[in-house]
């Protein structure tokens, strides 16, 4: 009985070293130790044995069973790990399940590439209404009814004294309405201007800043928006400061950048000057601070303004700004 | 505003390249736009000599000319009498525009190729002749080109001027700056004015009945004048700023305006009724034909230039066809007035008449400078038209509207630096103001009193001199410093915190933001066939839209969403997953502004997933969109969320029974759902779309903010199941709802795993499977105790819900 297990022990073992699919071992496995197998016919013929008899073999036909079992799962592991390593079982180059994920809309991006270089120098964000009184769009901002400025902006109107707003400027009055000095606000959001072609859209993006406190000055508007276009653009993007007219400051400025395509050297996209205008700026204009009763001769201000979409050109490339409203989902998967 | 160099170089002897005057013109603030070769087109013009020449065979009033152009000869076909072999002429070669704005082609005349042009004077737009082909002298040389053979170069620079700088409109302001600039003396026309010994009086009187309106009028009669066509250097200077010469007199008012600013008028004074001026304010509804031949109505805000019985011209606007200049004109009265420029303004805009008159009028012309320019255009009269000028202008008006003159500026030393950030001495400041012309004075150490010269308008308060100061020393002069603020920080609005989060929500759902405009088309509430009174239809109504497709403000982002997903149909994109934050308007009656709601819209439409290997493509169902509901309510933490079948009667864009409205307690968040077959077709999508729309301002105050951590098990829990058959109607949110509700001990959900209609369930009903989970947090449960409670459960629900449980159970 003993020498009839030690064979059928090795019976097995030499049959599974030349099994090599996992059919042939589960035929061994069955063979073997399955619910009729060999190894558990002995067991069944140990009841039958002389009592002293019993526990030995008992644990001896066991303690083969357990022997082949482990052997027959190590010998599938063995097996799988085989086939891994030499079959290829998966086409990898099948495309995956992926996890969709939505983009954001370019113009978002920037405006909130801005406002966080604004937001790490310590100012706030601010909005307003986009529909708004003329008070605020124009007068506050010392752009009286039949003053020639007006025409520098096209405006839609809803009625005679309200309009779409044609900048974010308003948003200015409306804070210094509510707050006294010190002030560090931007102001994003949506502007409307009766124009439409390759550079124009009649809804577009602004960003709009306002400091005001004591000894604000000039050079410290040339020193925040230098620091907002090295961020912006890179460190070696220069600025100029041109001289140039807005209602609502005074002195005011235009603030041209390198142009950042061909970097000074003249190229179509900066009509070969070699700068691009991208901000209008300029201290705050003592009559605005009289339309929100602040002391002029106490403080002092700037206030700057830029619209998104030029800006979000000039960083992707693109050349009409009317892709940005089409919303096609070949041009909003780029970015 | 066109300015040639070498009409400059008359006023201001510099000697700088146009190209580095422009750049530095522009860093003053004057910005040079353009630079433009006047001559330009007459890069295809060349010298030719007429090497031979020889009747045309077919037309005898025709030659053919051999032409000897320096590298080649041409044949050239010409009906010229003026010229014959071994002249030296004006050669157009191929592709020149000629001023009557044919272009040079080579062309065949009568058989024969002719292969350019011999072109005239005129042609040329070189002078008023064309009577035959420029000849030149015989020493020019063939081939060169015509401009240089002429000495003809003149850069014509553009500006783009700011609405303050009225002074910089005529060519003296402009050389003014300049002389500024390069510190070069400013060379003023001499005044040479010869009156003769009729008075004025004798003949005109002038009145001015709105001195508000017209502040100054001065009038000049040159009597005996011959009308007739410009001398050469007259029309070449108006040619070379764009203007049309039209004769001497006219001219010269042009002329005027252009070198000094100062819009002029010149009558027919034979043609002035009563040889009267009068000044007045136009009646409401009055008519009047101006020049161009319009007739024009006018309104009570307009001023006339009327004779004793009629009005005459536009006044600082335009002239009227009844007094203008004629042929025959032989005597002339000139006009030089100051006009209100809001009240020019007003006018212009109304009439939608922009002049050249009515665009320096509303910037403000010099008030010092109406004599000046008055005698300046009779002096040219006389000398190109001849005649007799009267003694002495007449006068009417008589304000006093600068006040400057006796209330000089004072300018703080100390606060110019501070505002600039710099470090200016009085001296450079003082130095910098008198480079254009300002009297200066110093009151003390820190003050100096300042006064700007008449044309200067713009300069009224001391902040406009200390951007005077900062404009000619140069920006870039200016140091770069960082403001020295108070560190006060506030933290962001929760309105900033929540829309950040939705985008962000949104993006991780597979949904891309898009950007649509605020306004649309009045027929959207139609395409939404919303009933008359809907609540979005009272929209704000732009009374100037661009198109009629931006005529009124959205109401709802939907419009713009679906505008979007045709778009993109058109592409042949038919899956398209897509939202928009935004505000949307509504008109608020008794209010001017308008209400405005930021919404969340989104749309999806077509297939779920992007069609694969692996996926099918099935299109979106409506649990797609309610998934993105859950997803983006659950990850913000809004509170007490529940929804409820949607009423199609309100939102009529919904598909019926497949729609559903959000609340979170009561406040109403929004609704999504399947969007009705018609609402999709008539934007003209092809596929069913699903969209939710929210209210981001209700949103606000339903998010939890403040996250505190709740404690949670360490245990494992024991799931139980339960089957039902409910009647179809019962929402299993009511079952969920009641399980929850029992209060049984443990327990801590109950999930929906398994909804089947169908055989072998009964017609009407259906079959849910629920999982409820048991836990506690202090110890493991045993099955017998989790047993007894959702043996108790389960026969709770049987009844309440008078359910069976599945026949396998039973």
């Amino acid at each position: 009985m003993k020498e009839d297990l030690e064979k059928i022990r090795h019976e097995a073992l030499d049959a599974l070293a030349l099994a090599d699919t996992a059919a042939a071992i589960q035929g061994l496995r069955t063979k073997y130790v399955g619910r009729k197998g060999i190894v558990v016919q002995h067991m069944k013929t140990v009841p039958s044995l002389p009592v002293d008899d019993r526990p030995a073999m008992g644990s001896l036909i066991n303690g083969i069973k357990r022997q082949l079992e482990s052997a027959f799962d190590d010998a599938v592991e063995a097996l799988v790990l085989r086939q891994s390593k030499t079959a290829s079982i998966l086409d990898v180059t099948l495309p995956g399940r992926r996890l969709d994920r939505g983009r954001l809309h370019p113009i978002t991006q920037i405006a909130n590439s801005i406002c966080d270089i604004f937001l790490r120098l310590g100012f706030e964000i601010a909005e307003g209404p986009d529909i708004e009184l003329d008070y605020y769009n124009f007068e506050a901002l010392n752009l009286p009814k039949d003053h020639p400025a007006r025409d520098m902006q096209d405006t839609f109107y809803v009625s005679d004294n309200v309009v779409l707003r044609t900048h974010t400027s308003p948003i200015q009055i409306r804070v210094m309405e509510k707050q006294s000095p010190p002030i560090r606000i931007i102001a994003p959001g949506k502007a409307y201007r009766v124009d439409s072609d390759v550079t124009h859209t009649p809804m577009f993006h602004q960003v709009e800043g306002l400091v005001v406190g004591e000894n604000i000055s000039m050079a410290d508007l040339k020193g925040v928006l230098a620091t907002f276009v090295h961020q912006m653009f890179d460190e070696d993007t220069s600025l100029r400061f041109r001289p140039s007219f807005f209602p609502f400051t005074e002195p005011s400025a235009e603030v041209d950048i390198r142009c950042v395509i061909c970097r000074g050297a003249g190229c179509r996209v900066c009509s070969q000057t070699g700068w691009l205008e991208i901000l209008g700026a300029g201290m705050v204009d003592p009559a605005v601070f009289k339309m929100v009763n602040y002391d002029s001769s106490k403080y002092t201000g700037f206030a700057f303004g830029m619209g998104i979409e030029r800006i979000a050109m000039l960083k992707y490339g693109i050349d009409d700004i009317r892709t940005f409203y089409e919303n096609d989902a070949r041009f909003l998967e780029q970015f | 505003m066109k300015v040639s160099i070498k009409w400059l170089k008359e006023y201001v002897a510099f000697d700088v390249d146009a190209e580095s005057l422009a750049a530095r013109l522009t860093m003053m603030g004057l910005e040079v736009e353009a630079l433009v070769d006047r001559y330009a087109y007459l890069d295809r013009a060349v010298v030719g000599k007429i090497i031979h020449m020889e009747p045309h065979p077919k037309n005898n009033s025709l030659h053919l000319c051999k032409v000897d152009i320096g590298q080649k000869e041409l044949s050239i076909v010409c009906g010229a009498t003026n010229v014959e072999q071994g002249d030296v002429v004006a050669v157009g070669l191929p592709g020149m525009k000629l001023s009557t704005n044919v272009v040079i082609e080579p062309r065949q005349v009568y058989g024969l190729l002719s292969e350019g042009m011999l072109c005239s004077q005129a042609e040329l737009g070189l002078g008023p002749d064309q009577t035959g082909v420029l000849i030149l002298v015989k020493e020019s040389v063939p081939g060169q080109k015509l401009s240089d053979a002429f000495g003809l170069s003149d850069i014509v620079m553009e500006f783009k001027l700011t609405p303050n700088r009225a002074d910089c409109f005529s060519v003296i302001g402009i050389a003014r700056e300049i002389a500024a600039l390069l510190n070069l003396p400013l060379i003023l026309p001499k005044a040479g004015l010869v009156e003769g010994d009729t008075s004025i009086e004798t003949l005109i009187s002038v009145s001015v009945e709105s001195p508000q309106d017209c502040l100054q009028y001065f009038a000049r009669v040159v009597t005996g004048v011959k009308i007739g066509p410009s001398p050469q250097w007259l029309q070449n200077r108006l040619v070379s700023v764009g203007i049309r010469s039209v004769n001497n007199v006219v001219d010269v008012t042009n002329f005027v305006l252009m070198e000094m600013g100062q819009p002029l008028h010149a009558f027919d004074y034979d043609r002035l009724a009563g040889h009267q001026i009068v000044v007045r304010t136009a009646r409401a509804g009055e008519t009047f034909k101006t020049l161009d031949g319009v007739v024009r109505t006018l309104d009570s805000g307009m001023v006339l230039i009327c004779d004793a019985k009629q009005p005459v011209a536009l006044g600082g606007i335009m002239g009227g066809e009844n007094s203008e200049i004629l042929d025959g004109t032989t005597n002339i009265l000139l006009e030089s007035a100051y006009f209100n420029p809001a009240t020019i303004r007003r006018a212009a805009k109304k009439l939608g008449l922009s002049t050249d008159s009515s665009h320096r009028f509303e910037r403000g012309v010099d008030p010092e400078g109406l004599g000046r320019a008055l005698d300046r255009a009779a002096q040219l009269i006389v000398e190109v038209a001849g005649g007799q000028v009267a003694q002495g202008p007449a006068h009417g008006g008589g304000l006093q509207f600068d006040k400057r003159a006796v209330e000089p500026i004072e300018l703080s030393i100390g606060r110019t630096n501070r505002l600039l950030g710099t470090k200016l001495s009085a001296g450079q400041v003082i130095g910098h103001l008198r480079s254009i012309g300002l009297k200066v004075e110093v009151l003390d150490d820190d003050s100096l009193s300042v006064v700007p010269p008449s044309f200067r308008v713009d300069l009224l308060r001391p902040i406009d001199l200390v951007e005077e100061v900062a404009r000619l020393m140069g920006y870039d002069q200016i140091p770069v410093t960082s403001p020295v603020v108070p560190m006060i920080a506030s933290p962001p609005t929760d309105r900033l915190r929540l829309r950040e989060q939705v985008k962000e929500i949104l993006l991780g759902c597979g949904f891309s933001e898009t950007l649509t405009y605020s306004f649309i088309g009045a027929d959207s509430f139609e395409k939404l066939s919303l009933s008359p009174d809907d609540r979005l239809r009272s929209c704000v109504t732009i009374l100037n839209p661009l198109t009629e497709d931006q005529r009124v403000m959205r109401t709802s982002l939907v419009p713009g969403l679906l505008s979007t997903a045709y778009l993109n149909q058109t592409h042949r994109n038919y899956d398209m997953r897509i939202f928009e934050v935004g505000k949307v308007f509504f008109a608020k009656k008794g209010a001017e502004l308008a209400d405005e709601i930021e919404m969340i819209s989104g749309l999806w439409v077509g297939a779920r997933h992007v069609r694969s290997w692996h996926s099918k493509g099935d299109g979106v169902d409506f649990y797609d969109v309610k998934g993105v509901i859950e997803t983006l309510l659950g990850a913000l933490d809004v509170k007490d969320v529940t929804f409820r079948a949607g009423n199609q009667e309100e939102l009529p864009y919904f598909c019926a029974g497949s729609m559903a409205n959000v609340y979170s307690e009561n406040v109403f968040l929004g609704t999504f759902g399947q969007l009705a077959p018609f609402v999709t077709s008539s934007f003209n999508l092809k596929r069913p779309a699903f969209c939710f729309d929210l209210s981001l301002d209700k949103l606000i105050d339903r998010v939890v903010w403040a996250k505190k951590a709740r404690p949670f098990s360490r245990f494992p829990s024991v799931g139980r199941d339960i089957a039902l058959i409910l009647n179809d109607a019962v929402e299993v949110q009511q079952v969920v709802d009641f399980i929850l509700g029992t209060g049984a001990d443990f327990l801590v959900s109950a999930d929906v795993f398994d909804v089947y209609r169908g055989k072998p369930i009964a017609e009407g009903k259906k079959s849910v499977a629920l999982r409820l989970t048991y836990l506690a947090l202090d110890r493991s449960l045993r099955d017998d105790e989790i047993n007894v409670i959702h043996e108790v459960v389960t026969k709770q629900v049987l009844d309440a819900f008078k359910a069976a449980l599945p026949l396998a159970q039973q």
